[in-house]
C-alpha cells in the first residue's frame, strides 16, 4: 500500500511539473521536425534513393517516413495530454491568489512609500477611491492595529492558463473523434462516369470537367499557371435524389454530411487496338488512366500508358510544358515478358507497333478529374477547441493577475504609506506600472515620496 | 515600365529601402555614440520607410488587381514592414532605439532579398484564389515579424549577460556580486539578472561596458523579450487556425502534416516551450532567451528553408 501510495506520488510529482511538461514538449517538437526534414508517405525506394542505405533502412524501421501516424507520436501527445490534467488538477486550479494578510512592505522587490498630510482613516478611503478607479478590486483589513488595504487587478485572469489548457485538451478530443468516427480518400472519375463513395450511400457521376490556365511571361521564362478547376457532377445521397453541382477548389460539395473537394486532374485515354489488322473490342472499349496496361491476350506482352502529352511540340515532336491540350500524345511503353521492348511518343490517330502482329492507336483522350472526400465529425470541436486555446493565450498574456499591498500607519503631521505588489509572473513584468501606480498615487495624495 | 518609367510600387519598394538603410546607419552609430540627433534622424526615416511599404503593397494591389502576398516578394515585403511597425511601437513605449539600426537593418536585407523574388504580376493558382489569403497570410506574416524583434531583443540580451559573465570571470577573487553571479545556483534567478561587473567596467572606463549600462537591464530585456513573444504567439496560433480553416476549405482536411504546416507546427512547440520555461524564475533569462533565438531559427526554417528544401502540398499537383 505503502508502495503504491509512493509511486502515485512520485507520478503526480513528475506529470505535474512544468519542466517534465517541457521536456514532453522538446520531444514532441523533435518528432515533428524529423517528419518535417524527412518526406513522408513515399515509397520505401524513395528513402533509398535520397540517403545512404543504413540510413534508409533505419527511417524505415522506426517508421520515420510515417512518423505522424506512429504509437510514439501519439503517445507523446498523450502524455502531454496526461501531464496537462496533473498539472491543471494539482498546480493551476489549486493556485490562488496568496490569503488577505500583513506583509512586510519593504522585503517586496517592488515597494514605495509616502508621507501624506490626513488622518490614516480618510488616506485610506482616498487610497481606495483612487484603485477603485482604475479598475482594482479593493479589500480593507486590519491586522495587529494597522491598518491595510489589498487592490487586486485581473484575479480571475489567473483560469487563462486553465483555458489554454482545456483548448488543448478539446482540440485533442477533436482529433481522436475523427481517427474514430471519421474517414476519407479519393476517387479519380473518368468524364461520363459514375462512382459510388465507399463508406457513403452517395453516387457521384462526373458530367464535365474544366480548367483554365493562362501563359504569362515572367522575367525568369513562360510559366503556365492554373486559374480554375471544376468538375460539374451529379451526386445522389442517401435521400435517392439526383442533384446537379459543381465542385472547384475552395468550393467543396456537401452531401449527407461528407465532403467533397476538387483536388486534382488528369487525362484518360481510350485505343483502338487491332491484332493482323483486326479491332479487338473488350481492349478497345475501355478507358485508360495513366500507369494501367493494355495486356495483349495470348502474348507475353502488354503495353503500359505511361504518360499524356497535352502538346507536343509541331515543330520539333518534342513534349512541351504547355499543360493545355494543343497537339496531344501519349507515352507508351511496351513490355515482353516484364522487360521493356520498345516505347514511343504516340500522336492522336497514329499507332504503334507492340509486335506480334498487334498496334495500338490513340484515339480519344478523356479529363479524368480528382475528387477527395472527407467526413470529419470532430471538426467543429476542433474547431472550438483552437478559439478557446487562442482565448487562453490572450488571457494569459495580456492580462496580469496582480496585488497591491497598501499599509497606512499614523505619522507625525498625517499618515505614512506603504505600497508593495506582486503578480503571477514575478515582479520585473509590473515594475513600469506599479512605479507609475505609486507615482500617481503619490501626486494624488500630494505627499512626498521616499520609496 | 512600359514608357521608361518605374512602376509606384517599385518607386516606393527603392525609397523604403533607402529610409531603412540610412534610418540603420544612423541608429548603429547612434548605438555607440548616443548622438541624441541621430535618433531623431532616425525615427522619421524609420517611420517613413514603414509608410512607404505599406504604400507599396497597397500599389502593387491597385496596379496588378492580384493580392499581393502570395509569393515570396510580397510576403517578406509585409514581413519587413509589420516587423518595423512593431519595432516603432514597442521603440516609442519601452525607448528601444537603441536596437532600432539591427531591426532596420534586417528589414533592408529581407527587402532586398525580396526584390530577388519579383516575379512581375502573377495570377493566383486556384487553391490560393480564397478569402482565407487576404486573413491567414498576414496573421502568419506578422507573428513571423513579432518573432524577429524578440529575436533581436534576445540576442542584446545574450551580448549583455555574455560580456557580464566573461568580465565577472576575469574579476572573480575581487568581486563579490560578479563571484555570486558565476556561482549563483539557479533559484538566484535575481542574481543572475544582475550585471554588476559591466557596472564596474563601466566606471572604469571600459566603451563596451558603457555601453551595455545603459541599455535597459536584463531584467527589463527579459520581460520586453516576453511582451514581443506574447504579441507573435496569439499570431502563430490563429494563423495555425486560419491555416488550418484554408486548408478545410481547399485540401479537404484542416490538417495534412504537410511540411509547412508541421514546420509551424514546430515554431509553435517552441514558443510553447519558450512561455512554460518563463513560468518558472530559475528558467527566466539566459535560457528563455536562447529558447527564443532558437525560436527566431526555426520560424526562418518554416518561412524559407520548407519553400527551397522541401517539396509539400503548397502546389497544386497535375
Ligand atoms: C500544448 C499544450 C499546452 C498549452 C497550449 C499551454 C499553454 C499555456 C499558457 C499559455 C500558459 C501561460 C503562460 C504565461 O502566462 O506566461 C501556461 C502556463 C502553464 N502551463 Fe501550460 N500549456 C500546455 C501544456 C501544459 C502541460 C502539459 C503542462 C503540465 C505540466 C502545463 C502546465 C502549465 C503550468 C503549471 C503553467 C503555469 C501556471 C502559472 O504558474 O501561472 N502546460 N500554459
Amino acid at each position: 500500500m505503502q508502495a503504491v501510495r509512493e509511486l502515485y506520488d512520485d507520478f503526480i510529482r513528475t506529470f505535474g511539473n512544468v519542466l517534465f511538461a517541457v521536456l514532453l514538449f522538446i520531444v514532441w517538437g523533435l518528432l515533428t521536425l524529423i517528419g518535417v526534414i524527412i518526406a513522408q508517405g513515399k515509397d520505401p525506394a524513395t528513402y533509398f534513393d535520397s540517403y545512404a542505405a543504413p540510413l534508409a533502412r533505419l527511417i524505415l524501421r522506426l517508421d520515420f517516413n510515417n512518423i505522424y501516424h506512429t504509437p510514439y507520436y501519439v503517445g507523446i501527445i498523450g502524455l502531454i495530454l496526461l501531464s496537462l490534467a496533473v498539472c491543471t488538477f494539482k498546480r493551476v486550479i489549486p493556485a490562488r491568489l496568496p490569503p488577505l494578510r500583513a506583509v512586510a512592505i519593504d522585503k517586496i522587490p517592488l515597494h514605495a512609500s509616502f508621507d501624506a498630510a490626513g488622518d490614516p482613516e480618510t488616506i485610506r478611503d482616498r487610497i481606495a477611491a483612487f484603485f477603485r478607479a482604475r479598475g482594482w478590486n479593493v479589500r480593507k483589513r486590519e491586522f495587529g492595529g494597522i491598518e491595510w488595504t489589498f487592490a487586486d487587478k485581473h484575479n480571475w485572469a489567473r483560469r487563462g492558463v486553465l483555458v489554454a489548457h482545456m483548448g488543448f485538451v478539446i482540440i485533442a478530443a477533436g482529433t481522436t473523434i475523427y481517427w474514430a468516427k471519421g474517414f476519407s480518400g479519393d476517387e479519380a472519375i473518368i468524364t461520363g462516369q459514375t462512382v459510388s463513395v465507399p463508406h457513403t450511400q452517395t453516387s457521384i457521376k462526373l458530367d464535365g470537367f474544366s480548367y483554365k490556365i493562362k501563359p504569362i511571361i515572367t522575367k525568369s521564362g513562360m510559366v503556365y499557371q492554373p486559374i480554375d478547376y471544376v468538375s460539374r457532377v451529379t451526386a445522389t445521397g442517401s435521400d435517392g435524389v439526383a442533384r446537379t453541382a459543381t465542385i472547384r477548389v475552395n468550393h467543396p460539395l456537401d452531401v449527407d454530411g461528407v465532403l467533397y473537394y476538387q483536388s486534382s486532374y488528369g487525362f484518360a485515354m481510350r485505343f483502338r487496338v487491332t491484332h493482323d489488322g483486326v479491332r479487338v473490342p473488350a481492349l478497345t472499349n475501355r478507358d485508360y488512366l495513366t500507369g494501367d496496361e493494355i495486356d495483349l491476350p495470348g502474348t507475353q506482352r502488354s503495353v503500359a500508358v505511361a504518360q499524356f502529352v497535352p502538346t507536343v511540340d509541331r515543330l520539333n515532336g518534342v513534349p512541351s510544358a504547355d499543360p493545355r491540350v494543343n497537339n496531344p500524345a501519349v507515352f507508351l511503353q511496351i513490355f515482353d515478358s516484364g522487360q521493356a521492348s520498345g516505347a514511343g511518343l504516340v500522336p492522336m490517330k497514329s499507332s504503334i507497333d507492340a509486335g506480334g502482329g498487334w498496334r495500338i492507336t490513340p484515339e480519344q483522350y478523356l479529363l479524368v478529374s480528382g475528387i477527395q472526400y472527407t467526413h470529419d465529425p470532430g471538426v467543429a470541436l476542433v474547431g472550438i477547441g483552437a478559439f478557446v486555446l487562442l482565448a487562453g493565450l490572450m488571457i494569459s498574456f495580456y492580462l496580469l493577475p496582480a496585488r497591491v499591498f497598501v499599509r497606512i500607519d499614523p505619522a507625525p503631521g498625517g499618515s505614512r504609506i506603504g505600497l508593495a505588489a506582486t503578480t503571477v509572473k514575478g515582479y520585473d513584468i509590473f515594475e513600469r506600472q506599479f512605479n507609475d501606480l505609486a507615482a500617481a498615487l503619490g501626486t494624488k495624495l500630494i505627499g512626498e515620496s521616499h520609496g | 515600365m512600359a514608357n521608361g518609367r518605374m512602376p509606384l510600387d517599385e518607386v516606393l519598394m527603392v525609397i523604403a529601402i533607402g529610409a531603412y538603410v540610412v534610418g540603420a546607419l544612423a541608429l548603429l552609430v547612434y548605438f555607440f555614440s548616443r548622438s541624441e540627433w541621430l535618433r531623431h534622424l532616425a525615427i522619421p526615416l524609420a517611420i517613413a520607410g514603414c509608410v512607404a511599404q505599406f504604400g507599396q503593397l497597397i500599389a502593387r494591389y491597385e496596379i496588378t488587381h492580384i493580392w499581393p502576398l502570395l509569393n515570396l516578394y510580397g510576403s517578406l515585403s509585409l514581413f519587413a514592414a509589420v516587423a518595423v511597425l512593431i519595432f516603432i511601437i514597442f521603440a516609442f513605449r519601452y525607448d528601444l532605439w537603441f536596437a532600432g539600426g539591427f531591426v532596420l537593418g534586417l528589414a533592408a536585407l529581407f527587402l532586398a532579398y525580396a526584390i530577388t523574388w519579383n516575379e512581375g504580376s502573377m495570377p493566383a493558382v486556384p487553391s490560393l484564389q480564397s478569402y482565407w489569403a487576404k486573413i491567414h497570410v498576414p496573421l502568419v506574416v506578422s507573428s513571423y515579424a513579432a518573432f524577429m524583434i524578440s529575436f533581436v531583443m534576445s540576442a542584446i540580451f545574450l551580448v549583455k549577460y555574455y560580456f557580464e559573465r566573461s568580465l565577472a570571470k576575469q574579476a572573480i577573487p575581487t568581486t563579490g556580486g560578479a563571484a555570486a553571479f558565476v556561482q549563483a545556483p539557479d533559484a538566484m534567478a535575481a542574481v543572475r539578472m544582475d550585471t554588476p561587473a559591466i557596472a564596474a567596467a563601466a566606471a572604469a572606463g571600459n566603451a563596451g561596458a558603457q555601453w551595455l549600462n545603459t541599455i535597459p537591464s536584463l531584467a527589463q530585456l527579459d520581460v520586453l523579450i516576453y511582451r514581443i513573444v506574447a504579441v507573435g504567439l496569439p499570431l502563430l496560433t490563429l494563423g495555425i487556425i486560419t491555416g488550418a480553416m484554408w486548408a478545410h476549405e481547399s485540401w479537404g482536411h484542416y490538417w495534412q502534416w504537410d511540411p509547412k504546416e508541421t514546420a509551424a507546427l514546430f515554431s509553435w512547440i517552441v514558443y510553447a516551450i519558450y512561455m512554460h520555461l518563463h513560468t518558472r524564475n530559475a528558467w527566466r533569462g539566459m535560457r528563455t532567451a536562447w529558447v527564443s533565438v532558437l525560436g527566431f531559427l526555426s520560424i526562418m526554417f518554416c518561412y524559407f528553408g520548407v519553400n527551397i528544401w522541401i517539396s509539400g502540398l503548397h502546389s497544386y499537383k497535375v
